[in-house]
């Protein structure tokens, strides 16, 4: 009886130093927030055929390590080395890209988050996400005088990928209007008129309207050279509502 | 042959029945579903972290019971005294080892086959990602299994059923890192550095030349061509460890 008495005891006494020892280490854990990362050369040297695996562990560890920060300290030193290795080991993973250049913004390093999605886009030129992201930095962050300018050359990009959506045209218009590229954005407006939906239409014929001249001989030179940009089906349409009459 | 076939049948019926075996494959299942609970704190990448996760799972724990069977396969029969009963019979060392092992790959196919499909099901109902491309690299890993296979098999003529394992893990590590060594070669300052490097750069087998769970991710695509190629060489390199371990048997004496 004793001998069992004291193997009880003894078991608890050690679960207790066991789960005692664990529970007290977040406290006395490391002052430093960084993550170890080593360098995507290590892994591509040592273990090719896991690359994909480790940089998934390392997309759920960086989601986690966001969500420990974003509402904490906001320290994000460890976000930029993460998202570099992650996307050196799997180039085509599009989601660290786009999350990580807005992390990256909450960290205050939008130059990183700029520099993330165009590496982004040079592995996936096929997504347009990245561009209208690409071109909401320019135009957000940048310190260009042209920025209003490279940001419609983005979303200018993004408009001509085939499943972008009709607005991200729009926007690369407006920005050109902003940029002050007169002609530029004429055009745009123009194409968003041969491609677009009976709002995308409407808009962009108020828009042609206000930047056409008003002079009514160059008013219908301007308008025969958009014929390239909108369909000859259409085109009759679009220069009998800019020019007036039947 | 037909002798062959008869060992391996019985290898087959052997090995399946095996409770550690049954083990290793409930807990690669449950890897697999647990990859479901990693996935949901993935940012909407469920389909890439359970395909991905999975399939890591399916390889390292298809090499455990590929490696831990395949060391006690010949052994086992040598400690039992089992071997005597064979060979009294007009079976011939080759033809134990080949039956031996084509029982234990069938076995072992069985295995990856299973948590590969297991894995393809779960994907497709949790994340509605029907994707042929997990089975077809359920297949390759398959392959590189039983290539590290055929090597502990080898390794377990000579060595306890524990060394051979040891081994065999050892060679799918060494395996994977084929293309270090061969920047050894190149490295190397003295001609004997440079030498060993290219015996030990031919002798492990390449196991990283080809690779299906990155287009599974969606990282590239399969080359057909190097592939095929790469499959060719592993069936090469399988025959050569199995005619090995058939020779080093041989000179066994019972």
């Amino acid at each position: 009886m004793l001998r069992r008495v004291l193997l009880v005891l003894t078991f608890v006494v050690c679960a207790l130093g066991v789960v005692g020892y664990q529970a007290t280490r977040p406290e006395k854990g490391s002052s430093s927030p960084r993550v170890f990362v080593p360098s995507a050369q290590f892994f591509t040297d040592f273990s090719p055929s896991f690359r994909t695996t480790i940089a998934d562990a390392y997309w759920l560890r960086t989601v986690q390590y966001y969500g420990e920060h974003v509402n904490g300290d906001r320290q994000f030193d460890s976000l930029w080395p993460m998202l570099d290795l992650i996307t050196r080991l799997s180039p085509r993973f599009v989601r660290p890209y786009r999350f990580g250049a807005f992390a990256l913004l909450d960290g205050g390093r939008a130059d990183l988050g700029y520099e993330l999605l165009k590496r982004g886009h040079a592995a996936n030129p096929d997504e347009w996400a990245l561009l209208t992201h690409l071109g909401m930095f320019s135009y957000q962050y940048g310190s260009s005088p042209d920025k209003d300018v490279i940001a419609a050359e983005w979303y200018q990009k993004a408009s001509e990928l085939p499943d972008a959506p009709e607005w991200v045209g729009r926007v690369a218009a407006r920005l050109l209007v902003k940029g002050g590229e007169r002609q530029k954005a004429t055009m745009q407006w123009a194409q968003v008129y041969g491609v677009g939906d009976q709002y995308s239409r409407v808009q962009a014929l108020a828009e042609i309207d206000k930047l056409l001249p008003v002079d009514p001989a160059a008013r219908q030179r301007e308008v025969a050279s958009l014929a390239e940009f909108v369909p000859g089906e259409l085109f009759d349409e679009f220069s009998r509502a800019l020019l007036g009459g039947d | 042959m037909k002798r062959s076939f008869a060992i391996a049948l019985n290898t087959f019926k052997e090995t399946i029945r095996d409770r550690v075996l049954s083990v290793i494959v409930v807990f690669a299942l449950a890897m697999i579903v647990a990859s479901l609970w990693l996935a949901t704190i993935s940012l909407e990448q469920q389909a890439r972290m359970m395909k991905d996760f999975g399939l890591t799972a399916v390889t390292l724990f298809g090499l455990v019971v590929a490696v831990f069977a395949a060391g006690n396969l010949v052994r086992k029969e040598l400690e039992k005294r089992t071997v005597f009963f064979i060979f009294s019979k007009p079976v011939g060392p080759a033809q134990f080892i080949v039956g031996k092992f084509l029982g234990l790959a069938l076995t072992v196919f069985l295995v990856v086959l299973g948590m590969g499909l297991f894995l393809f099901l779960v994907t497709w109902l949790v994340a509605g990602d029907a994707s042929g491309s997990v089975l077809l690299a359920t297949l390759l890993i398959y392959v590189q299994v039983v290539v590290i296979m055929a090597v502990t098999v080898f390794f377990s003529t000579f060595a306890s059923a524990i060394l051979s394992s040891v081994l065999g893990v050892c060679v799918f590590i060494a395996g994977q890192l084929s293309h270090n060594v061969l920047s050894l070669t190149r490295l190397g300052e003295g001609e004997a550095l440079k030498a060993l490097s290219w015996v030990v750069f031919i002798a492990i087998p390449n196991l990283a030349a080809v690779d299906a769970k990155p287009s599974v991710v969606g990282e590239g695509s399969i080359a057909w061509g190097q592939t095929s190629l790469w499959l060719g060489y592993l069936i090469a390199y399988m025959i050569v460890a199995l005619l090995a371990a058939s020779w080093v048997f041989r000179r066994k004496e019972f």
